[in-house]
């Protein structure tokens, strides 16, 4: 994929003093996953997880918060599946590993604010997915989880662009992508793209990383992209956001990224979007403790 | 650096979560949501759980179940559904009960408004409050709109309409008294410059607000009164369509499409749907709330 960002920014990101380094385990985890949640090999998943000590033990933490109010704690995380169900084992997972990647030390941006957004997204995406036909859920999952690690980029790359970056969006209430392109010149779609393809994640994800505040332009997976970029829109605007108030309206039906996955999801006319809206309330709370249990009482540092 | 302000950091208490509740309030949920539109969430079913309580002890029944029955199978449901509804909206209303819409008000609507063309020729703006019970509402768009008075709408006249199908409500409203319950949202600040005291603890709002809105007896069933309220730029509609039947909010609704001008909005209560009753209108999210919306006619979305 070509890149607009200029070489001296690509040198930049490739010298990121800490470079994020993909947890070993995370791609053939997300790899397992993919597969529908009743074809899952869950032994498989149990085995690749032991062999990272760390997340094995914060996924216990997690498993173990009040959110879930277990009577008897899992003490394994093949006996946290058993309690919680693969779908949640699987987000606290994810997380762990994405806290793993990303030592929160090197952040200017607070951690908990992020990942409650990424994972936000993710579940919306999911919750979104699985009102449409032929939707692969756990795909939009992955997508809607890593859709802004671009951010991650342009905290350990350019801090001071990209502090500068915040403070504008924040005094402005506007998109902080919008405050990106005003004040880098470019925004965290690109170097996320760019860390993407250094992570040889799929493609799918690529595209959704560097697209999906330009649907448009996706060169693959439009459906996915649309779906993300209507996610992450509906994830800020109810409650999920950069935890700023960004002074906007959402039409989505008037969006370019409706009639995208419109044209692949006839049945998307269909939905009350309404009722979807107040749905996706529902998962607020689980987000919330989920992130404030794995980011939040004590910090990840990797 | 890490920027953060207090919105966005992580509750430091752990997050309330929802009791686990009988599946049977989630069928009860769905009754209620299909036919009046309001949708409790998992975090407010408490709210459907109470007044679920209060009508099983006065039907004299014991379970749940058996409410569910009577809600379902029993000749007096329709009847039924309207005491529930009841309970479930009762004393919800205060002045600015809902800041997420009083912020989209000022921070998106007005100043699209604005800077809208066709209405910056004319600089008026005509509000309808439809079911303004006791009066909170007008009272509330009236002194939001002179907060506005000296910025955003100089030199605009702004006209509220407020009506209510009950006598006593519009009188109630034209008095404008209210005690500590009505006035639980109300800061000091709007405290000391739209109101004075009366009554001994009670608060009176000032002439000068209500020099702002009309009130008026109607009932929103009487199609041709409802034709003569052409020209309005926002409704507002709060818990009243729940108690109409399909046919008849139908009707009300297309009445309240034709009575806005394009561009114009239209809000319900906080958790109530317009339940795809009426496809020209487009559901539009602004941060913490969602409106209903009359396409400019620019937009070519109609």
């Amino acid at each position: 994929m070509t890149t607009t960002l200029a070489p001296n920014m690509l040198e930049r990101i490739k010298r990121i003093e800490v470079t994020p380094a993909i947890p070993a385990i995370l791609l053939p985890l997300m790899e397992l996953l993919k597969a529908p949640p009743d074809t899952v090999e869950m032994d498989e998943v149990v085995r690749l997880v032991s062999y990272d000590n760390a997340i094995s033990a914060q996924c216990l933490r997690v498993a173990n918060s009040p959110l879930f109010g277990l009577a008897a704690p899992p003490k394994s995380v093949s006996a946290a599946v058993v309690s919680l169900g693969l779908r949640r084992v699987e987000s606290i997972l994810l997380t762990c590993c994405m806290g793993q990647a990303f030592p929160v030390k090197k952040w200017v941006l607070d951690p908990v604010v992020f990942w409650r957004h990424s994972l936000g997204c993710a579940m919306v995406c999911r919750k979104f997915s699985e009102k449409l036909t032929d939707s692969d859920g756990e795909r939009a999952f992955m997508a809607g989880l890593l859709h802004d690690i671009g951010f991650l980029v342009n905290c350990l790359a350019f801090p001071e662009e990209f502090i500068k970056a915040m403070e504008v969006a924040q005094s402005e209430q506007i998109p902080l992508d919008a405050a990106e392109q005003a004040t880098m010149g470019f925004s965290h779609c690109e170097s996320g793209a760019v860390l993407a393809a250094q992570w040889k994640l799929f493609p799918d994800t690529i595209q959704v990383i560097a697209h999906h505040h330009d649907v448009e332009n996706a060169e693959s997976a439009q459906a996915l992209v649309a779906l993300v970029h209507l996610g992450d829109l509906l994830c800020r605007m109810r409650g999920m956001g950069y935890g700023y108030y960004e002074r906007r309206k959402v039409d989505m039906i008037s969006d370019p990224a409706w009639e995208i996955l419109a044209k692949e999801h006839r049945e998307l006319e269909g939905i009350d979007l309404t009722r979807f809206t107040f749905e996706l309330d529902d998962a607020v709370g689980e987000v919330v403790e989920l992130v404030s249990t794995v980011f939040g009482a004590s910090p990840v540092h990797a | 650096m890490t920027i953060s302000t207090q919105t966005v950091s992580a509750p430091s208490s752990p997050f309330k979560v929802a009791k686990p509740v009988d599946p049977l309030y989630r069928q009860i949920r769905d009754i209620v949501y299909k036919v009046s539109g309001i949708y409790n969430t998992d975090e407010k079913l408490y709210l459907l759980v109470d007044g679920c309580a209060k009508r099983i002890k006065e039907l004299k029944l014991r379970t749940a179940r058996e409410y569910l029955a009577h809600l379902t199978a029993h000749p007096s449901r329709d009847g039924e559904l309207r005491f529930l509804l009841n309970e479930l909206t009762i004393g919800e209303t205060c002045l600015f009960r809902s800041m997420p819409q009083i912020d989209a008000l000022r921070k998106v609507i007005l100043p699209e408004f604005a800077a809208d063309k066709t209405r910056q020729s004319m600089k008026r703006l005509r509000i309808w409050s439809a079911g303004c019970s006791t009066g909170e509402e007008p009272y509330t768009l009236a002194m939001t709109m002179m907060e506005e008075s000296e910025g955003l709408l100089k030199g605009w006249k702004v006209e509220i309409l407020a009506t209510d199908l009950n006598d006593r409500s519009v009188e109630a409203s034209k008095a404008g008294i209210y005690g500590d319950y009505g006035l639980r949202n109300t800061t000091d600040y709007y405290k000391r410059k739209y109101f004075v005291p009366t009554d001994g603890k009670k608060l009176q709002v000032k002439p000068e607000v209500k020099k702002l809105i009309t009130f008026n007896r109607l009932n929103l069933s009487e199609d041709a009164k409802m034709l003569f309220m052409k020209g309005m730029d926002l409704i507002c509609c709060c818990n009243v369509l729940i108690y109409f039947d399909g046919t008849s909010k139908a009707k009300v609704v297309d009445h309240f499409f034709g009575n806005l001008n394009f561009g114009g909005y239209f809000f319900l209560g906080t958790s109530e749907s317009l339940l795809k009753l009426n496809d020209a209108f487009h559901l539009v999210h602004f941060p913490g709330t969602i409106a209903y919306w009359k396409p400019s006619l620019k937009s070519g979305k109609l």
